[in-house]
C-alpha cells in the first residue's frame, strides 16, 4: 500500500508541475515574442479609444519590468483573470471560453465513450478470431479512419449526410436562436446536432483504441496462467472475460491517458467544419480575429482540463495495477 | 567517478577512431552494414502491408519529382492545349468548373486547373513532412539521450518539459504557435511549428531505450576499459537506439503531414500565391462553396491524397516497428 501511495503522491505533483509550466509558456508566447507585448495586451483597433488602451498598459504593468510583469500575471492566473475580449469588450474572457467548453465537453465526452467501448469490443473480437475475415477487416477499418484527416471525414460527412441525403444538420449544436434546456424537445435537438460532429470525432479515433485492445489481448493470450485457466477446464468465453480481457485492460487505459491530447485535436477540427460552438471553434475565430486574451484563456483552460484528465486516467491505471499498488 | 574517467576516454576514443576512419575495419564494418541492411529488406519484403505502403510511396514521390513530366504526358494524352501548372489561370475568376475533358477535375476558383494543382500539391505536403520530422526526431534525440544519460535532476528538469508538450493537444500548441510566432506564413515557419510541436514521444521512447542500455553488461564492460561518454554514445547507444527511431520517425512523417494539412486548412499553413499544397486546396474548396456547387471531385481528390499517403507512411512504419522491435516480431 506504502507504494501505491508513493506512486499515487508522485503522478500528482507531476501533474502540478505540468501545470505550472504551461502557465510559464503561456507568459512567455504572448510577451516574450519578439516585437512589442502591447501588440498582444490591448486591442489595436484604432476605434477603441486611447485611454482605455492607456489603462490596459497600466493594468497589466506592460512597461514595468519582466519580473514585475510576471508577478501581475501569476496574480491574474490564479484569479482566472486574463482580461476581457478584444471583440467582445466589456466580456472577460474567460468568461467567454467557458460558455464554449460545454460543447466541447458534450462532444468529446460523448465520443470518447463511444470510441473506447467500441474500440474494445472490435479489439476484443478481433483478437479472438485472429486472422478471420473479421479481424483482417477491422484491421484496414482502423488503419483507415486513422489515417483520414479528421477535417476531411468531416467534410465528406457533409457531402453525403447534408447534401446527397439531407437527413441530419451539419451547423450549430442547437436549432437556430434556441438554448440549451432540461426538457425532451431541447435534449433530443442537443442529441440530432450531436450526431455528425462525435460519428466523425468518434471513427477517427476508434481505431488506436481496436488496435491496442487487439494487441494487448493476443500478448495475454500467450501467458501461462490462461493455459492453467484452459487447463482447469473452463469454457473459452470464461477464460476470455475473467482471465484475459482484465489484464489485456491496462495497455487501454494508459491509451486513453495518451490519446485525450489527440481526441481535443480531433474535436477542434469537428467543430470547426461543422461550426458546432466549442471551445476549438472559439479558438481558431480568436486567432483570425487577433482576439489575444481569448486565446490566452482557452489555451489556459484545454491545458488545466487535459492535465486533470490525464492525472484521472494515471490514477485510475494505479488503481487497476495491483503491481503498482502492492509490489 | 564516471566523470573523472570520461574526459580521458573520450580523448584517448577519438584518436583512435579518427585512424580507424582511414584503414581496413572501416570497409569491414560497411560490409557488416550492407549485411545488415540485407536482412531488414529480406524481412520487410516478407510484410505485405509494409510493400504495399512502400509502392504508395513511391509512387507519390515520382508525382513530386516528375510533376511537370507528368503533367506533359497527361496533356499529350488527353489532348489539351498545354501543360497546366499549378498557377497557371486557365478560366476566368470565379466559383470554379465542372470537370471536363480539358480539365479532368474541373477549375478552382482562381481558374486554375486542380489535377494540376493535385499533382504539384504533393511536393510541398512531402517536403514539410519529411523536414518537420528531421527537426522534430533531432530535437527529440537530443533530448531523450541527454535525459536518459545523464538521469538526476538534469533527467527530472527534462522529463517534465517533454511531459508539457506531450499532454498538450498538438493542435492547439500548434494553433497558439503559429498565431504568436512572428514572421508570415511561410513554409519554413510551418515547418518549425509542426517541428517544435512533435518531438516529446520521440525524446520518451529514446530516453527509456537509453536507460535499458545504460545497465547492460556491455556498456559497463567498455566502461571498465576506461571508454569515455562520447564513445559509449557513438558506439552501443546510438546503434542500438537508431533503428526504434528510425521506424517512429516514418510514422512521425505521417503525423507531420497530417499537422501541415490541417493547419492549411484552417488558413495557418502556408500561405502564397506561389505555394500549393492539399490542405491550401481544401481551404479553397470551403471558401468556393465546392460542396453545395456540385464540385465533389475537388474535395474528394485532394483528401484522398493525404490519406493514402498517410497510409503509406503508416504502414511502413509499422512494417519497421515489427522489425526492429523484437517484442513485436514473435507474433
Amino acid at each position: 500500500m506504502k507504494r501505491g501511495t508513493r506512486v499515487l503522491a508522485r503522478k500528482v505533483l507531476n501533474s502540478f508541475i505540468t501545470l505550472l509550466l504551461v502557465i510559464v509558456i503561456n507568459f512567455m508566447l504572448f510577451r516574450m515574442m519578439p516585437g512589442d507585448p502591447v501588440n498582444f495586451m490591448v486591442p489595436q483597433d484604432p476605434r477603441i479609444p486611447h485611454e482605455y488602451k492607456l489603462e490596459l498598459i497600466e493594468e497589466y504593468g506592460l512597461r514595468d519590468p519582466l519580473h514585475e510583469q510576471f508577478i501581475t500575471y501569476i496574480f491574474d492566473v490564479f484569479t482566472l483573470d486574463f482580461g476581457d475580449s478584444f471583440i467582445q469588450r466589456q466580456t472577460p474572457a474567460m468568461d467567454y471560453v467557458l460558455e464554449y467548453l460545454k460543447w466541447t465537453l458534450i462532444l468529446t465526452g460523448t465520443s470518447s465513450i463511444l470510441m473506447i467501448v467500441i474500440g474494445m469490443f472490435m479489439g476484443i473480437y478481433a483478437a479472438w478470431k485472429r486472422g478471420s475475415m473479421f479481424d483482417t477487416g477491422s484491421m484496414a477499418f482502423s488503419l483507415f479512419f486513422y489515417a483520414m484527416p479528421t477535417f476531411w471525414l468531416a467534410m465528406m460527412f457533409i457531402l453525403l449526410f447534408a447534401i446527397m441525403w439531407p437527413v441530419f444538420p451539419t451547423d450549430s449544436a442547437l436549432a437556430y436562436g434556441t438554448t440549451l434546456e432540461f426538457n425532451l424537445d431541447s435534449i433530443l435537438d442537443m442529441l440530432y446536432h450531436l450526431v455528425l460532429p462525435a460519428v466523425t470525432l468518434t471513427l477517427v479515433s476508434i481505431g488506436a483504441f481496436a488496435l491496442i485492445m487487439r494487441g494487448s489481448l493476443i500478448d495475454v493470450m500467450t501467458e501461462e496462467y490462461i493455459t492453467t485457466a484452459k487447463a482447469k477446464g473452463l469454457t473459452d468465453s470464461d477464460v476470455l472475460r475473467h482471465h484475459a480481457v482484465p489484464n489485456a485492460m491496462l495497455p487501454m487505459i494508459a491509451l486513453i491517458a495518451i490519446d485525450i491530447a489527440y481526441i481535443v485535436g480531433g474535436a477542434f477540427q469537428v467543430e470547426y467544419v461543422f461550426n458546432y460552438p466549442g471551445i476549438g471553434w472559439a479558438t481558431i475565430l480568436a486567432v483570425y480575429d487577433n482576439d489575444w486574451p481569448v486565446l490566452q484563456a482557452a489555451f489556459f483552460i484545454i491545458a488545466v482540463a487535459v492535465i486533470i484528465a490525464n492525472l484521472l486516467a494515471d490514477l485510475l491505471l494505479v488503481y487497476m495495477d495491483p503491481r503498482v499498488k502492492l509490489g | 567517478m564516471i566523470e573523472i574517467g570520461a574526459t580521458e576516454g573520450a580523448n584517448r576514443h577519438n584518436r583512435h577512431s579518427l585512424a580507424s576512419l582511414l584503414s581496413g575495419p572501416t570497409r569491414e564494418k560497411l560490409g557488416l552494414l550492407k549485411k545488415k541492411t540485407m536482412m531488414t529488406w529480406a524481412v520487410f519484403r516478407k510484410n505485405k502491408l509494409g510493400m504495399a505502403g512502400l509502392i504508395i510511396l513511391i509512387g507519390f514521390l515520382v508525382m513530386a519529382v516528375f510533376a511537370a513530366q507528368i503533367m506533359w504526358i497527361l496533356s499529350v494524352i488527353g489532348g489539351w492545349d498545354s501543360a497546366y501548372g499549378p498557377f497557371d489561370r486557365v478560366e476566368r475568376v470565379g466559383l470554379g468548373t465542372k470537370p471536363s475533358s480539358e480539365h479532368w477535375l474541373g477549375t478552382d476558383l482562381n481558374g486554375y486547373d486542380l489535377l494540376s494543382r493535385t499533382i504539384y500539391g504533393s511536393r510541398v505536403s512531402l517536403l514539410v513532412g519529411l523536414v518537420a520530422t528531421a527537426v522534430s526526431m533531432g530535437l527529440g534525440s537530443a533530448v531523450g539521450l541527454l535525459s536518459g544519460y545523464w538521469g538526476g535532476w538534469k533527467d527530472e528538469v527534462l522529463m517534465r518539459i517533454t511531459d508539457v508538450f506531450l499532454v498538450l493537444p498538438w493542435l492547439v500548441l500548434m494553433i497558439v504557435l503559429a498565431a504568436v510566432l512572428p514572421g508570415g506564413p511561410t513554409v519554413g515557419k510551418v515547418i518549425l511549428v509542426i517541428g517544435i510541436t512533435g518531438w516529446s514521444s520521440t525524446a520518451r521512447i529514446v530516453r527509456a531505450q537509453v536507460l535499458s542500455i545504460k545497465e547492460r553488461a556491455f556498456v559497463e564492460r567498455a566502461r571498465a576499459i576506461g571508454a569515455g561518454d562520447i564513445h559509449i554514445v557513438r558506439k552501443h547507444v546510438f546503434p542500438n537506439v537508431f533503428p526504434l527511431v528510425f521506424a517512429n520517425s516514418i510514422l512521425t512523417i505521417a503525423l507531420s503531414i497530417l499537422s501541415e494539412s490541417t493547419l492549411s486548412f484552417i488558413r495557418l499553413g502556408p500561405r502564397s500565391v506561389d505555394v500549393v499544397t492539399w490542405g491550401n486546396m481544401l481551404e479553397d474548396a470551403v471558401t468556393g462553396d465546392a460542396i453545395i456547387n456540385d464540385l465533389y471531385l475537388w474535395v474528394i481528390v485532394p483528401g484522398l491524397c493525404i490519406v493514402f499517403v498517410v497510409l503509406g507512411f503508416t504502414f511502413v512504419g509499422y512494417a519497421l516497428d515489427e522489425i526492429f522491435n523484437p517484442k513485436l516480431r514473435r507474433r
